[in-house]
This record gives structure tokens, sequence and C-alpha cells, in this order.
């Protein structure tokens, strides 16, 4: 308990954390309006409007799981304090995570909420938010084996918006359907691969930090 | 002002992560041609293809990740901490004893990324453009040269966008965020196109028509128009980006 409670105090206390959600709700914001004004003038931008922005700004809760994870690395070497009041690593890794998931489910939910609600898209809300919130758990289990944030950054944001959508684009492609951002836009479609994608991503960052030096 | 210039190429050749960038940009490219060959030859036959001229010329657009990165990480890697054990160590400390003109050093990074992202953008355009030629030779012209020096003047623009953007955060993370986003295969600039005809003017949408004719955008803009354009961007982010940095403590 103290140690999610450790946990959720430093998330919590991250400026860049802050400041990411804030710019990622106010990119949701803009991309939704932009939609619907799109829509109201008469030519809609394809994609089904409710969900559409969430495409592009779950980038910014890539950055938020990427920096959560990352700044035990950063300058000054965090992480040796964390193992020092907590050795126990697997236990550790375990509560990383579900800290990470409590601080982000309210910002899923309220972009979620700011991209669909207005699109009267409200049945999409629940897995929007459970979407965002698995994405970000996915992008610092990623940043927790890299351990530096500008590469992880361009890691994940490379798979997600330069070569998912060129395997997406391709004619007849399969690999639509096993990519981990394909409940962006399609949640019926999508939501295995997610769940499985950020599982084996969480069970490989919990290994790896399991045996590696930190 | 050339062993600085050298100094910064060593500097910028010597990170990991640039040679990510390197490799990716380069490699992107012709392997998104080799992998639509057989979509694109279908659609020639089918004769949807509006103009043929654009097509390796389009294709050169995804590599933009390579001197994004290469922009970003220029700056970026001078404000990251060295290491671990002296959290407040940085290089561009460093760099500054060495250089304490902050003008001529920012006129030796800017010379030592435009080489690079120049030379990368040659390799890749020779080598998008020539495959293209094989595998479609006998439907689409040979590119004019003039557009494949523009392709190539896009992908060192788009570069000193990413580094001016980071010389005034400070930091690599928003503007590659901002930047990949934008470089996705339908772009936020282009939906706020839609939105709005002024967005027609942003860097990125006027920088393509530099190169591409066959372009859906509602304002079009002549090529030497556009270069213009996305210059004048570029000129009023690097002198906010060279003001910030001559003001700001290092």
């Amino acid at each position: 308990m103290n140690t999610a409670r450790a946990e959720l105090r430093k998330l919590l206390t991250l400026p860049s954390l802050r400041r990411t959600a804030l710019l990622t709700w106010a990119a949701t914001l803009l991309l939704t309006y932009a939609y619907a004004s799109a829509e109201s003038r008469g030519e809609p931008l394809g994609d089904p409007t409710a969900l559409a922005p969430l495409g592009y700004t779950q980038a910014g809760f890539l950055v938020l799981g990427v920096l959560a994870a990352a700044s035990e690395y950063q300058e000054g070497g965090q992480i040796h304090t964390t193992l020092l009041a907590m050795p126990r690593r697997l236990p550790l890794q375990a509560v990383k995570a579900l800290a990470l998931a409590a601080v982000t489910l309210p910002v899923a939910a309220a972009t979620a909420a700011t991209s669909t609600l207005p699109a009267s898209g409200a049945t999409w809300m629940p897995a929007a938010t459970a979407y965002l919130t698995l994405t970000t758990l996915l992008a610092a289990a990623v940043a927790g084996v890299v351990r530096r944030a500008v590469p992880a950054v361009i890691l994940l944001l490379g798979l997600y918006f330069i070569a998912g959508p060129l395997l997406r684009a391709r004619p007849g492609s399969l690999a639509a359907a096993y990519l981990p951002d394909t409940a962006a836009l399609n949640p019926s479609r999508g939501a295995a691969a997610t769940i499985i994608w950020t599982l084996s991503a969480l069970t490989l960052a919990a290994l790896t930090f399991h045996r590696r030096d930190a | 002002m050339v062993s600085l210039v050298r100094a910064e190429l060593r500097k910028l050749l010597g990170l990991p992560t640039a040679w990510v960038g390197l490799v990716l940009g380069t490699l992107i490219a012709p392997a998104v041609v080799l992998l639509n060959a057989p979509y694109i030859r279908r659609a020639i036959t089918a004769g949807t293809l509006t103009d043929p001229s654009d097509l390796g010329l389009r294709d050169l657009g995804i590599g933009l990740i390579g001197p994004m990165i290469l922009g970003v990480i220029v700056v970026s890697s001078e404000y990251t901490s060295t290491g671990q054990d002296a959290p407040g160590a940085r290089q561009l400390t460093a760099t500054l004893t060495a250089v304490p003109d902050r003008l001529r050093l920012l006129v030796a990074k800017t010379t030592a990324l435009v080489l690079t992202v120049a030379a990368q953008a040659a390799v890749t355009a020779t080598a998008t453009l020539t495959l293209t030629q094989v595998l479609h030779g006998e439907h689409v012209p040979a590119p004019a040269p003039t557009r494949v020096v523009a392709a190539i003047l896009y992908w060192a623009l788009t570069a000193l966008l990413a580094y001016a953007i980071t010389l005034i955060t400070r930091n690599g993370i928003v503007p590659l965020t901002l930047l990949i986003i934008n470089s996705s295969v339908v772009s936020v600039s282009y939906l706020l196109t839609k939105v709005t005809d002024l967005a027609s003017y942003l860097p990125d949408i006027a920088g393509t028509q530099m190169f591409l004719r066959d372009t859906d955008f509602p304002v079009e803009i002549a090529p030497v128009t556009a270069g213009l354009v996305m210059t004048a961007w570029i000129v009023v982010l690097l002198a906010i980006g060279l003001i910030l940095f001559q003001r700001r403590d290092a």
C-alpha cells in the first residue's frame, strides 16, 4: 500500500506528465472542433468523427507513458533510490503499472469524452477510455525496456503513425487486425490485439526489469 | 569555421539516435516503393493514377522521419544530461566553453545539419527514383531535375524546421511528437486545410507543393512561391530560436 502511494505521488508530481495531459486534451478539443466544422460544412473527413481525433491524440498518451517510465532513468537515476526502498522488483513493476493506470484513467476519460460526446458517440466512450489507458501502459512498458525517453518516443510514434498506416493502407492487408492501434478507429475489431500487445509488452518489461542491472 | 563544422558533424554522427534517423530515413522510401509496386502496377493498367510523374517523388515524403530525427537530436542531445552520476552536466556546457560565440556555434550546427540531411536526401532520392524507373519505367516519365532538387530542398527544410522548434523548446519530445504525427498518412495539416484555406500556408503543406503536382489542397501554390513560404516559416522560427538561445542561460 505504501508502495502504491509512493508511486502515485511520484507520478502526480511530475510536471511533464501534467503538461502532456493538458496539451493532449487541448489538442483533442481542437481536432474535435475541426472535424465537427468540416462535417457541418458538408464535407466530412472520412473516418468516424467520434473516434478520429483520438487517432491523433493517442500520441499524447504514448508520450505520457514514455515520460512516466523513463523519468526513473533520467538524470540522477531515481531508479536506484526506488529500488533501495522497494527491492522486490516484480511487485514494484506491478504497482507501477497500476499506479500509472490509475493516474491515466481520468485523463483518458476526459479526452475520450471530449472527442466522443459532441459527435454523439457516447457508446464509444468506455471503449475509447480503456483503449487510451492500455496504450499508455504499452508505451510505459516499451520505455521501461528502452529506458530513454527520446528513442522510445521515436520508436512508438514511428510504429503508430508511420509503419501502422502504411501496413494498413496496403490493399488486402491482413496486418490491420493484428496491430495494437487498430482499435483506435475500430474498437470492435482491434480490441483483442490492443489487450494482447499491452499484456505482452508489460510482461516483457517486467522480465527485463527483473533480470537487468538498474 | 571549418573546424567548428567538422566538430559538429562528428558530434552529430557520434549519436546512436542520429544513425537511427539516417538509416530509417534512407531505407523507408525505397522500401515503400518496393512494397507498393504490385498495387501501383495495377493502378497504372487500370488508369486510376492521375499523374504518374509524381510517383517516386510522392514516396519520398514517408522518409521524412529521418531529417526530423536529425534536426531534433542535433539540439536536444546538447541538453540531455551526460550521465546518471552527474545529473546537472550537459554537453552544451562543454560546447559553449569551446565556442563561446553562440551565433557562430549555431551557424556551424546549422551547416552540419544541412550537409548531413542534404547528403541523405540525395542518396534516398536517387535510390527511390531509380527504383521507380526500374519497376515502372515504361509508364513513368523520368522526373525533371528541378523537381528532384526541390524534393532534396524540402528534406533539408524539414530538418531545419525540426531544428528550429527544438531550439525553442529545448526538449526533443515536443517537436518529435508534433512532426511525426503530422507526417502520418493523413496529416493534421491536411485536416486543417479542410477547415480553413489559411492552412494551405502551413510549412509542410506549402513545402510538398515545391515538387508534387497532383495535390488536392484548396489553394494551389506555385513551386517557387511554395519554397518561399516554407523558407519564411523557417527563417522566423530560426530567428526566434536564435534570440532565445542567445538570451537564455545554457
